[in-house]
Parts: structure tokens; C-alpha cells; sequence
């Protein structure tokens, strides 16, 4: 009887700290998600950077006289590369540059003939994809961020999670500039 | 984008009638809710592999121990086994027989020597099989998928040209999006608008696009395709398709290695397996190769004429021939059995419960592909659109359940060539009723667009709307005038609409004019290389592998689209039930007889066996003491 006890005692203990292993394990993975999603996003960012100076150059010998445009991105460009690594500075760099982007892209629909060329065109789709890559950059870093989140303060995950040092991750949310910019027409 | 969308929902609100989903889900709970069915089937389809195991055993088991024995004959009359052995056979075959005393005139018998019984019958057969599987998966990992990229023609998109540029983009961000290294892309230069993933795991997957796809769809609904088959990717879906092939693939190496004593045609496909299993792997000419055998392995499972009907044909007499027949007749009770028994249950039980499960991974794949775009009418429009014309991918055959529609070949309707194109579009046009311009949606240019707007048209016009009805009826006048060959194709509205309303002569008509058509078509087949050439893995299953198109969007429109489709009444709904019910007594009856049928079968096989090796036993051992 004494040993049937301590034996279930025993097995029950096994497991707890199998149970417990195996949740600090998957803990551990969905961390590495997060940080690897936030890698992603670093590198579409860089992507861009590097892609806008051959836009500016293919079409700015089709518009002389649109100079602002032009200086707007240039700055927007240069001031996001100069960010650094603070996630608000950057936000806020690269949604200026965001912005600078679409009024270059408005700027092009004045022109017809500028559409019609043909390198002007695959530019435009370069960077309509590349504006694409760093939003479901985003997006998968935000899916990330969830289960991460949910994985590490759901009951009974919760108990331990802190002791080990799991703390919840940040959503990359919009900056107050994007949705300033925002106009809802109804 | 939003254009489009916008244009979208201008076109469903003139049409007036949009299915809507009275239950909401997200995309999660979607996912959810098919990866839990993903195990419910598994363990259906594990169930049906068991179920078409157990007869298939029974047949092959003796085979084993025949061959075995035969072989111990031979070894015996020049090197005398030890007398142990002899023992231990009998002692194997005396379990058997209190196996099959149970099984067949219910005999009462000790469970311990029962279970060592069902072993002794079950086992040989299970381990063949098993080592079949493996050699069949070593051999098509190792081929990779060279081999179907050969047979499909592809080629890489040109990054110059900006739909191609367009497709890879796609492909990449849909892979950001999903945290997944992105695919390698390849373009096949066909006729049909269709799309796969093909590998035999996430590693070395490819995205395999056709030309007309990239051409056809707006970037919105591309991107739900590539979203489509990235989501398939990397939920896995590879490695259950290659599954699926490889079961199919066993049974078609059994039946072969069966009937290789008895044909040169199986011969040499049990050569080719040797070959490009020994040396052949890496180069692109084994692959082609593992491909090709693939898809003779995979026909074998259907019941065609092969080499054992060959083997025992009447037309060719001869005294030896007779002789040689009579020897060898037990051969043909067993393979007809392995062959019936094969045929019914992938046909019936394993074939559908891999279909079904299948469906539930589409959907996953749907789900998910709507969590990576956030768009689920891109995708739902991508699918709408591949349905309306056969997504035909010439060499695509082999593997038709990994496409995004069916690549089956054109029955339903012919693809109009550029100039016919051009005779209904002008068509179109004049039909246009001047009196009413502003309430139809002006003339788009896109052939694409045409069509949709035909169709909506179309609808109404057999709903009862006079004007649509006359629109439809100038156009096929207009038509007629231009070209009448090609207006022979298509039936008389008017004739439709008066067989609808129960007119004989307008139905007689109607059967007329779909006959002479399908000949052209046959005639037009038989001209086509290839035209005739059944896909193999649908051909093995009573269900088909690709879910039924109202069902995704549906389901899609539950995560928020907003597809165009008709909603079946319920009425429609109870007949059905009503007529099922009627005739599932039927195919009860149809069932138990095909079951009698092989229980006769690997009966008559087996007593056939016994009394073939009691014969060579005996004259072996005669033999062996003259």
C-alpha cells in the first residue's frame, strides 16, 4: 500500500516536469518566432531603402518640374535610414517615408505617358510589392505576437511563464501619423 | 484594388440575389475547426487502409508461403533441410487451418492459438506490403520533383515582363506573410488557367503557375492563388498528398509484381523501378523516369486489360498453351481476386476517404490563405473565375489532385481560338439594347469580363426577364450570321427556354443539336495527342479530390467574401434526400454482392493453391526419395 502511494506520487510528479518542459520548450519557440518575424520586418525595411533610389532617378528625367516630390522622398529616405534601432523613432521615419512614397506614386498618375513606359511600369510594381512586404511583414509579426502572447498568459502557462522570464511582446501598431493622416469620408 | 472590389459588388447588386452566410467564423476558428476533421479523417482513412488490407492479405499471404514453399522444395531435392524445418511448416500450417476453421464453418478454438493463427495468415501479406511502401517512398523521395517539371515543360518567369515580375512578387510576399522561405516559381506555357504546388515536402516545393492563370487574374486574386498554395505548403499538405500517391502506388507494385511471371509489359516496369532505384536517382533522366513508372504504377489499380489476360487468351490455341493454362490457372483465380478487391475498396472505401480528406485540407488551405491576404474576395473571385473553363495543364495528369481546380480535360465546353473571340464580342456588343443603356453595365473590352456578364445575362434571361431573354436571342442571331459553324455549338435560346417550359419538340431539338456536338468534339479529341489519356489518381477514386466550388465559396463567404452564387432551395434539397433514401438499399445490396463476390473469389483462389502445391509438394518429394 506504502508503495503503490509513493509510486503514484512519483508518477504524478514526472508528469508536472514533463508538462512543464514541454511548455517552456514551446514557449521558447514561439519567442524565436517573434524575434525572427522582427527580423523580417529589418529586412524589407532595408529592402526599400535600397530600392528608392533607382525609382527617383528612372522617373525623374519624365518630370523636371515636380522637384518637391522628389526632395520629400530623398528626406524621407534619409531620415529613416538614420533612425536607428528605437522602435518609435523608426515607426514614425518610416511612415513619413510611407507617405512621401504615395505622393510620388499620385504624382506619377498625373502623367499618361509616364505610365506607359515600360520600366516605369515594373518600377511601380517593384514598389507596390515592396510597400506589400513590409505590411505582411508586419501582419506576420503581429500573428506572432499573438500566439506568443496568448501562449504565455493563458492559465495554467501563466504561473511559470513570469519565473522564467516570458514577458508579453508589443504588437507593431500603426503611429499616430498614419491614422492622422487617415480621412473617413461617409 | 478598391476598384475593382467596388466593381465587384456593382456586379452582384445588379444581379440582386448574393448568398448570405447566416454563420459568421473567422478565419481562425475556420482553421481550426479542418485541422481537428484533418485527424477525424486520418483515422477514417487509416480505418479504410485497414479494412483493404485484411482481404488483400488473405490473397497474398498464400502467395508468400507458396512461393516459400516452393523454394524450399527446390533447396530441398539438392540439399536436404533438416527435419525442424519441416516441423516448424507444419506447425504454421496447422495454425492457419485453425484460423480459417473459425473463420469459415465456426469452429470453437483456443483464442491463444487463434491469434497466432490470424498472425500467421495476416503477417506475410502486412510485411510485403509494408516493404512495398517503403521502397515506393525511398524511390519518389529520392527522384524529387525533377521529373514532373520535365513533364510539365516548366520554365522560370521572366523577371522583364511585368506580369511575370507581378507572379514572383506575389510569391514572395505571400511567403512573408506566411514566415515561410519563399518557392521557387515556374511557368507553364499551357492553354488552361490553372496552378499547383508540387514536392514532396515543404523543403523542396515548387509553385508551378500556368501563363493563361497569370494573364487572367488582377493581382488581388493572384495573390489569393499563391496565398492559396503557400498556406498548402506550409501546413504540410506535400507530405499527405505524397501519401495519398504512394497507397495508390503500392497496390499498382503489388498487382505488377504479381503478374510479372506472366508478362513482359509488367517485366519491364519492375526493371525500370530497379533501375532507376539503383543508379538512375539524380540525373533529370531518372526522374522522368521515377515519374513515368509512377504513372504506369498508378494504372495498374484500375481495372484494365493487362498482361495476364494476355497470358491466359482464348483466341491463341495450342495443345502446350492449354497445358501450360491449366498449370498456371490457380495464378489467374488470385490475381483476378487482388484485382477485384483493389479495385472495389480504392474505388469505394480508401479512394473517397483520401478524397475527403483532402477536401478538408483545400479548405484549411482556404482559411488560411484568407489569413495571409485579409481579402478572402480575392480568392474567392480567383476561383470563380478557373471554374468557368477547364484549367487543362497538358502532362499534369500524374498528380491531379495537387492543382487549385481540376486539370481535367475539356468536356463541357470548347475554348473559343482568338478570332471566335473576337465574332462574340462584336456580337455581344450589337446585342446591347439601345433603349436601355443605362440599366446594363457597358461593354467591357476583357474578353474575361464578357463572359461574366454573358453568364449573369444568361441567368436572368432563364429566370423569366423578357429583356434579357432578348438580348441573349439577338446575340445568338448576330452570331449566327458571322459564323455559323461556330453558332451550331451552342443550343437555340429559344429552344431552351421553351424546353423549360415543357415544349417536346424544343427538347428533341435541343438533344439533336448536343449530340452532333459532342461528336465534333470526340472528333476534335481523337485529332489531340494525349486526348484520351484518363488521369490516374481520379481515376482510382468513386469521389473526386478537388471539393465542389459552391462549397469553398461558401465557406469563403462565411470569412467575409462576397461570392457570386445561387442558392439552392431547400425543396431541391429534401427531393434529394428523398431520392437517396430510396435508392440506398440498392447500393446496400450492390455492396454486399461485390463483398460476396471477392469472399468467392479468394476462396476459390486459395483451395486452387492448396491443391497446385499439394501436387508440386508431393512430386518434390517423390522426387526427392526416387
Amino acid at each position: 500500500m506504502q508503495i503503490s502511494t509513493t509510486f503514484i506520487f512519483i508518477v504524478i510528479a514526472a508528469a508536472a516536469l514533463l508538462w512543464i518542459v514541454a511548455a517552456f520548450n514551446r514557449l521558447v519557440t514561439l519567442r524565436n518566432g517573434v524575434q525572427n518575424a522582427w527580423a523580417e520586418i529589418d529586412v524589407q525595411l532595408k529592402r526599400r531603402h535600397d530600392l528608392i533610389p533607382n525609382l527617383v532617378e528612372t522617373v525623374r528625367g519624365y518630370m523636371q518640374h515636380e522637384r518637391s516630390v522628389f526632395e520629400a522622398v530623398t528626406q524621407a529616405r534619409a531620415n529613416a535610414i538614420a533612425a536607428g534601432s528605437n522602435v518609435h523613432q523608426r515607426s514614425t521615419a518610416e511612415s513619413a517615408l510611407t507617405a512621401a512614397l504615395g505622393g510620388l506614386f499620385a504624382v506619377v498618375e498625373n502623367y499618361p505617358q509616364l505610365r506607359a513606359v515600360e520600366s516605369v511600369q515594373l518600377l511601380q510594381e517593384q514598389l507596390t510589392s515592396t510597400e506589400n512586404r513590409v505590411a505582411y511583414a508586419r501582419q506576420f509579426y503581429n500573428d506572432e505576437v499573438m500566439k506568443y502572447n496568448t501562449a504565455q498568459s493563458t492559465f495554467p502557462r501563466n504561473l511559470f511563464a513570469g519565473l522564467f522570464g516570458f514577458s508579453s511582446a508589443t504588437m507593431f501598431a500603426g503611429s499616430d501619423g498614419d491614422r492622422a493622416n487617415m480621412q473617413v469620408k461617409i | 484594388m478598391e476598384g475593382a472590389s467596388v466593381n465587384e459588388c456593382a456586379k452582384v447588386a445588379a444581379i440582386g440575389q448574393r448568398y448570405l452566410p447566416r454563420d459568421r467564423e473567422s478565419f481562425f476558428d475556420a482553421q481550426r475547426r479542418n485541422r481537428r476533421a484533418t485527424w477525424r479523417l486520418s483515422a477514417l482513412c487509416a480505418v479504410a487502409i485497414v479494412l483493404m488490407g485484411i482481404p488483400l492479405a488473405l490473397i497474398v499471404t498464400p502467395l508468400v508461403y507458396a512461393a516459400m514453399l516452393i523454394g524450399a522444395d527446390v533447396i530441398n531435392y539438392f540439399w536436404p533441410l533438416p527435419a525442424a524445418f519441416w516441423r516448424l511448416a507444419d506447425e504454421i500450417a496447422r495454425f492457419g487451418f485453425v484460423a480459417l476453421g473459425w473463420l469459415l464453418q465456426h469452429k470453437s478454438a483456443d483464442p491463444q492459438a487463434l491469434a497466432v493463427g490470424a498472425a500467421v495468415m495476416l503477417l506475410p501479406g502486412v510485411l510485403l506490403s509494408g516493404s512495398l511502401w517503403t521502397v515506393i517512398s525511398v524511390l519518389f523521395r529520392r527522384s524529387g520533383v525533377g521529373g514532373a517539371l520535365l513533364a510539365l515543360n516548366a520554365r522560370e518567369p521572366n523577371q522583364a515582363e511585368l506580369k511575370e515580375l507581378q507572379l514572383a512578387d506575389v510569391v514572395q510576399e505571400m511567403a512573408i506573410a506566411a514566415g515561410l522561405p519563399a518557392p521557387c516559381v515556374m511557368l507553364v506555357d499551357s492553354a488552361g488557367a490553372n496552378a499547383a504546388a508540387i514536392g514532396t515536402s515543404a523543403a523542396d516545393a515548387r509553385i508551378i503557375v500556368s501563363r493563361r492563370l497569370v494573364d487572367d487574374l488582377n493581382r488581388d486574386e493572384l495573390e489569393g492563388v499563391c496565398a492559396h498554395l503557400i498556406a498548402s505548403i506550409g501546413n504540410g499538405d506535400l507530405r499527405i498528398a505524397f501519401r495519398i500517391t504512394a497507397v495508390f502506388e503500392t497496390c499498382g507494385l503489388l498487382v505488377t509484381i504479381i503478374n510479372s511471371p506472366f508478362g513482359p509489359q509488367s517485366r519491364r516496369v519492375l526493371w525500370r523501378i530497379l533501375r532507376s532505384g539503383l543508379w538512375g536517382a539524380g540525373r533529370d533522366g531518372g526522374m522522368q523516369e521515377a515519374a513515368a513508372v509512377a504513372d504506369l504504377l498508378a494504372r495498374n489499380v484500375t481495372l484494365d486489360a493487362d498482361d495476364i489476360d494476355r497470358f491466359f487468351d482464348p483466341a491463341k490455341k495450342s495443345r502446350l498453351r492449354s497445358i501450360r493454362n491449366f498449370i498456371f490457372f490457380p495464378i489467374f483465380f488470385t490475381n483476378f481476386a487482388i484485382k477485384l478487391s483493389l479495385w472495389f475498396f480504392s474505388s469505394a472505401i480508401l479512394g473517397p476517404s483520401m478524397a475527403l480528406l483532402w477536401h478538408t485540407r483545400q479548405y484549411l488551405a482556404d482559411a488560411s490563405a484568407v489569413q495571409l491576404t485579409r481579402n478572402p474576395d480575392g480568392l474567392a473571385a480567383a476561383l470563380q473565375k478557373l471554374n468557368e473553363e477547364p484549367g487543362e495543364i497538358p502532362g499534369g495528369d500524374w498528380a491531379v489532385h495537387l492543382f487549385v481546380v481540376s486539370p481535367k480535360h475539356s468536356g463541357t465546353a470548347a475554348v473559343p481560338d482568338a478570332r471566335q473571340r473576337q465574332v462574340l464580342a462584336q456580337a455581344w456588343a450589337a446585342s446591347e439594347p439601345r433603349t436601355a443603356a443605362a440599366t446594363t453595365a457597358p461593354v467591357p473590352a476583357d474578353f474575361r469580363a464578357m463572359q461574366s456578364q454573358f453568364a449573369a445575362t444568361l441567368r436572368a434571361a432563364l429566370g423569366g426577364d423578357a429583356q434579357a431573354m432578348g438580348r441573349i436571342r439577338a446575340l445568338y442571331q448576330s452570331v449566327a450570321a458571322a459564323d455559323p459553324a461556330f453558332a451550331a455549338q451552342f443550343p437555340n435560346p429559344d429552344d431552351v427556354l421553351s424546353a423549360r417550359q415543357g415544349n417536346a419538340a424544343a427538347i428533341a431539338r435541343l438533344l439533336a443539336s448536343h449530340k452532333t456536338g459532342s461528336e465534333r468534339q470526340s472528333q476534335g479529341q481523337s485529332q489531340a495527342p494525349n486526348a484520351e489519356k484518363p488521369s490516374s489518381i481520379s481515376a482510382v477514386s468513386m469521389l473526386g479530390f478537388h471539393p465542389s466550388l459552391k462549397r469553398r465559396l461558401k465557406r469563403l463567404a462565411r470569412m467575409g467574401a462576397h461570392p457570386d452564387i445561387e442558392v439552392t432551395s431547400r425543396k431541391a434539397w429534401i427531393v434529394a434526400f428523398v431520392i437517396s433514401l430510396f435508392f440506398a438499399p440498392f447500393a446496400v445490396l450492390l455492396v454486399g454482392l461485390f463483398l460476396l463476390l471477392i469472399a468467392i473469389m479468394t476462396m476459390t483462389s486459395l483451395t486452387f493453391l492448396v491443391v497446385w502445391l499439394a501436387f508440386i509438394h508431393k512430386a518434390f518429394t517423390l522426387l526427392g526419395h526416387g
